[in-house]
C-alpha cells in the first residue's frame, strides 16, 4: 500500500507582492520522500520554510514549482478536501460558534455524509479522546489540551490518508505538551497513517519523529532517523541544533607536534587543545595548518575515563548547571566555553580547577566554509 | 492642605466636569421634549412649564390622533415615519452586504491594486456626500425616464445613493475580519467548505459585533440625514421624517411644537434599533476556537 506516501520534488515557494513580484523565497528546491504510514518530522528555526513546506502539502498555499504528490495522484492542483489530508492547526482553529459535536462534523456535513454515519463517528472518536461530556460545549468552556484534542478528533474523523500537524502542541503548557505528545505517538500507531509533523522543538522531533527532515533557510540540511541524525551530523547546522544541550562546537586549527595531531583551539587565553586519535587521522591531514571545527557532545566530555580514546582535559569552572543526577557544567575555553556533562550530585563553585576527559572516539570536524562534516 | 483635602477636591473637579458634559448631552434633548408637550408654538427656550402650558397637541398632531381630525392631509407625519424606517432598514441591509462582500476580498484575497484600491476608498469617503448632490439629482432624473420607480420621488431611488456609502464600512468591516485569525477558514477549506460557505457559516456568525455596530450606525445616519433626500424626494407623500419635520419650519410659520415632537418620535425607531443590535455587540465571539 502506498497510498499515503508523500513526494516532494523540486519545490519552490516564493512570494510575491501585490503586483506579483516576487519578494521572498521561503523554499528553496527541496526534494523530500516520505513513505506510507511515516512519522516525518520537519524541524528548524523560523523562517525555515517548513510550514510554508506542510501548508503547501495540504493546498493552502500555492507552490511556485515542483511538485507534490500524495499517494501516486501530484495534488498541485487540487482542493485541499481532495487531497485526502486533514490538518491540525498550531492555534487550534476551530470554529468558536459551534459545539465540539458540530466542530467535528463539520467536514462530514459538508461532505453530505448520512446523519447517522456522522453521530456514530463522530461519537466513537469522541470517546476515544475523552472529549464524549463535552460534545454539547463550545471551545470557549475547554482548556487548551482539551481543544486541542477537538482539533485531532476534527482531523480524525475526517479519516485521512495524510496528517498534517503545524506546531499542533507549542501553545499548550510543559505538562500538557509531554502528555499530547505521547498521545499524537500512541495515535500514530493506531491509525497507521503517514503524519507529517512540523516543529521548531528539536525534543519534539527527537522523540516523534520516525525520520527527522531538518530544515535552514528554505533548503533541507539532512535528513534521517533521530539516532543518525545525532551521531552523524552531515554540517554544523545540523550538528549544533539536534541535542540539548547543543554539541560544542570549538574553533581552531590542527597541528603537527612531536606527539601527533592535535587540535589547537583559536583564542588569547583558556584555549585548549585535543590530541586527534584514530581513523580521524587520516581525515584531517588536508586540513593541517587550517581552520577547522572540532564538535563534541557535552555527553561525551565527561569525568571519567573508560578507554584509551578518553584524553584527560584540565580547565576553569565558569558555571555549573546541577540537575541532580548530573551537572552540567560550563568550562573556560578560548572561544567562551564549553560544556561538560558530570554523572552524579556534585557541586561545583566558580573558578575551581577541573579535569574532564574527552572520547575522542566521538569527535567530529567539521570545515569551516562548506560547514559540512569532514568524512 | 492635606493630601485628604487634595483628593476631595479633585473628586469634585471630575464631578463637576462630568455633571457639565451631562448638561451638554441632556439639557437640549430635555429641551426640545419639553417644547413637544407646550402649548402652542414657541421656539425651544424653557425647561419649565406652568400647570396652564401643558398640551398635547402636537404629539395628536404627530401621531393623527384622533384619526378623524387629520389637521393637515398633505403633510402625514407617521407616514413620513414609516418612509424613513424603511429607507434606513433597507439602506443599512444593503450597506451590510456590499461592504461585507468587499470586506472579505479586501482582507483575505491578494489581487492587482488592492492597497491601490483600498486607499482610494479612503480618499473618495473625505468628500462629504452632499457634494455630489447635483450629480445624484441628475442620475437619478435620467434613470428614472427609463426605470420609474428607482427615479426622482422615489425611495428606492434614495436607497441606491445611501449605498454608495460603504468604503468607510469596508474599512471597518476590513480592520475586523483583520483581527480574525485565518487558520479558522483555512480549517474550513480543508473541512470542505467553499469559499462562499465559509464566509456564511465560519466568518459572518463570529463577525456579528461588527455588523451590528455598521447597522447602527448606517441607519443613524440614514434617519437623520436630510440634504440628499430633501434633493431626491420631491413630493410630501415620498418624504422622509427629516425632510417632514424641516417641512414644518416654513419662513413665516414655525410649528416648533409639531417640530419637536416629530424630532423626539424619530429617535424611537434608533432606540428599537439600538437595543436589538445591541446583544450582538459583545466581544469574545472569537475566543476559544484559536489560541492567541
Amino acid at each position: 500500500m502506498s497510498q499515503g506516501s508523500v513526494h516532494i520534488k523540486d519545490l519552490v515557494k516564493t512570494y510575491t507582492d501585490d503586483r506579483g513580484r516576487p519578494t521572498f523565497t521561503a523554499v528553496k528546491n527541496i526534494n523530500l520522500d516520505i513513505d506510507n504510514g511515516e512519522f516525518m518530522v520537519l524541524v528548524g528555526p523560523s523562517g525555515c520554510g517548513k510550514t510554508t513546506t506542510l501548508r503547501m502539502v495540504a493546498g493552502l498555499e500555492k507552490i511556485s514549482s515542483g511538485t507534490i504528490s500524495i499517494g501516486d495522484r501530484v495534488v498541485n492542483d487540487l482542493e485541499p478536501k481532495d487531497r485526502g489530508i486533514a490538518m491540525v492547526f498550531q492555534n487550534y482553529a476551530l470554529y468558536p460558534h459551534m459545539t465540539i459535536f458540530n466542530n467535528m462534523a463539520f467536514g462530514l456535513q459538508l461532505a453530505k455524509k448520512k446523519k447517522d454515519f456522522i453521530q456514530e463517528t463522530v461519537t466513537r472518536t469522541s470517546q476515544a479522546l475523552g472529549l464524549n461530556q463535552m460534545l454539547d460545549r463550545k471551545p470557549q468552556a475547554l482548556s487548551g489540551g482539551q481543544r486541542q484534542r477537538v482539533a485531532l478528533g476534527r482531523a480524525i474523523v475526517r479519516n485521512p490518508v495524510v496528517f498534517l500537524f503545524d506546531e499542533p502542541l507549542s501553545n499548550l503548557d510543559a505538562k500538557m505538551r509531554v502528555q499530547m505528545r505521547s498521545e499524537i505517538s500512541r495515535l500514530h500507531g493506531q491509525l497507521g497513517s503517514t503524519m507529517i509533523y512540523v516543529t521548531h522543538d528539536q525534543v519534539e522531533a527527537m522523540t516523534m519523529g520516525d525520520r527527522i527532515c531538518v530544515m535552514k533557510d528554505g533548503v533541507i540540511m539532512q535528513v534521517a532517523d533521530p539516532l543518525t541524525l545525532y551521531r552523524k551530523p552531515e554540517n554544523l547546522f545540523v550538528a549544533g541544533f539536534i541535542g540539548s544541550p547543543p554539541m560544542n562546537l570549538l574553533r581552531g586549527k590542527v597541528q603537527k607536534q612531536s606527539s601527533g595531531l592535535v587540535f589547537t583551539e583559536t583564542g588569547e587565553q583558556n584555549a585548549i587543545s585535543i590530541p586527534i586519535k584514530g581513523p580521524l587521522e587520516s581525515l584531517v591531514s588536508k586540513y593541517v595548518d587550517k581552520p577547522i571545527v572540532l564538535g563534541v557532545r557535552p555527553e561525551h566530555i565527561t569525568e571519567e575515563s573508560k578507554n584509551g580514546s578518553h584524553v584527560p582535559l584540565t580547565s576553569a569552572v565558569d558555571i555549573a548547571e546541577p540537575m541532580g543526577s548530573e551537572s552540567l557544567v560550563y568550562m573556560k575555553a578560548g572561544g567562551g566555553s564549553f560544556i561538560a556533562k558530570i554523572h552524579g550530585e556534585k557541586l561545583f563553585h566558580q573558578g575551581q580547577p577541573l579535569t574532564v576527559y574527552v572520547d575522542t572516539g566521538k569527535i567530529l570536524l567539521f570545515d569551516p566554509e562548506t560547514e559540512a562534516v569532514i568524512r | 492642605m492635606k493630601p485628604s483635602h487634595r483628593l476631595r477636591l479633585k473628586k469634585m473637579l471630575a464631578h463637576g466636569f462630568l455633571l457639565v458634559a451631562l448638561a451638554l448631552v441632556v439639557l437640549p434633548f430635555l429641551m426640545v421634549l419639553v417644547t413637544s408637550l407646550r402649548k402652542g408654538n414657541f421656539p425651544p427656550n424653557s425647561l419649565w412649564l406652568n400647570p396652564d402650558q401643558w398640551s398635547l397637541e402636537h404629539w395628536k398632531y404627530v401621531l393623527n390622533i384622533p384619526y378623524s381630525e387629520i389637521v393637515n392631509p398633505s403633510t402625514p407625519p407617521l407616514h413620513w415615519l414609516w418612509n424613513s424606517v424603511i429607507v434606513s432598514a433597507l439602506s443599512s441591509a444593503g450597506i451590510i452586504l456590499l461592504s461585507s462582500t468587499a470586506a472579505y476580498a479586501f482582507a483575505r484575497m491578494r489581487f492587482k491594486f488592492r492597497g491601490h484600491i483600498l486607499q482610494s476608498l479612503l480618499i473618495l469617503q473625505m468628500f462629504p456626500a452632499v457634494l455630489a448632490l447635483t450629480a445624484y439629482y441628475t442620475i437619478l432624473d435620467s434613470v428614472g425616464r427609463h426605470v420609474e420607480w428607482l427615479g426622482l420621488n422615489t425611495l428606492p431611488g434614495l436607497i441606491s445613493i445611501y449605498l454608495a456609502g460603504v468604503s468607510t464600512n469596508i474599512w471597518m468591516i476590513k480592520g475586523y475580519f483583520d483581527t480574525i485569525p485565518a487558520s479558522m477558514e483555512e480549517s474550513a477549506r480543508i473541512d470542505g467548505a467553499s469559499p462562499f460557505q465559509t464566509f456564511v457559516r465560519i466568518l459572518l456568525p463570529v463577525s456579528a459585533p461588527i455588523f451590528a455596530v455598521v447597522f447602527i450606525l448606517s441607519f443613524i445616519y440614514t434617519m437623520s440625514e436630510y440634504p440628499v433626500a430633501s434633493a431626491v424626494l420631491g413630493t410630501p407623500k415620498t418624504w422622509t421624517l427629516a425632510v417632514g419635520a424641516s417641512s414644518l419650519l416654513r419662513e413665516h410659520e414655525k410649528l416648533w411644537g409639531h417640530f419637536a415632537a416629530l424630532a423626539v418620535l424619530s429617535g424611537v425607531p434608533i432606540t428599537v434599533m439600538f437595543l436589538l443590535c445591541q446583544r450582538f455587540v459583545i466581544g469574545g465571539l472569537t475566543s476559544g476556537g484559536i489560541k492567541e
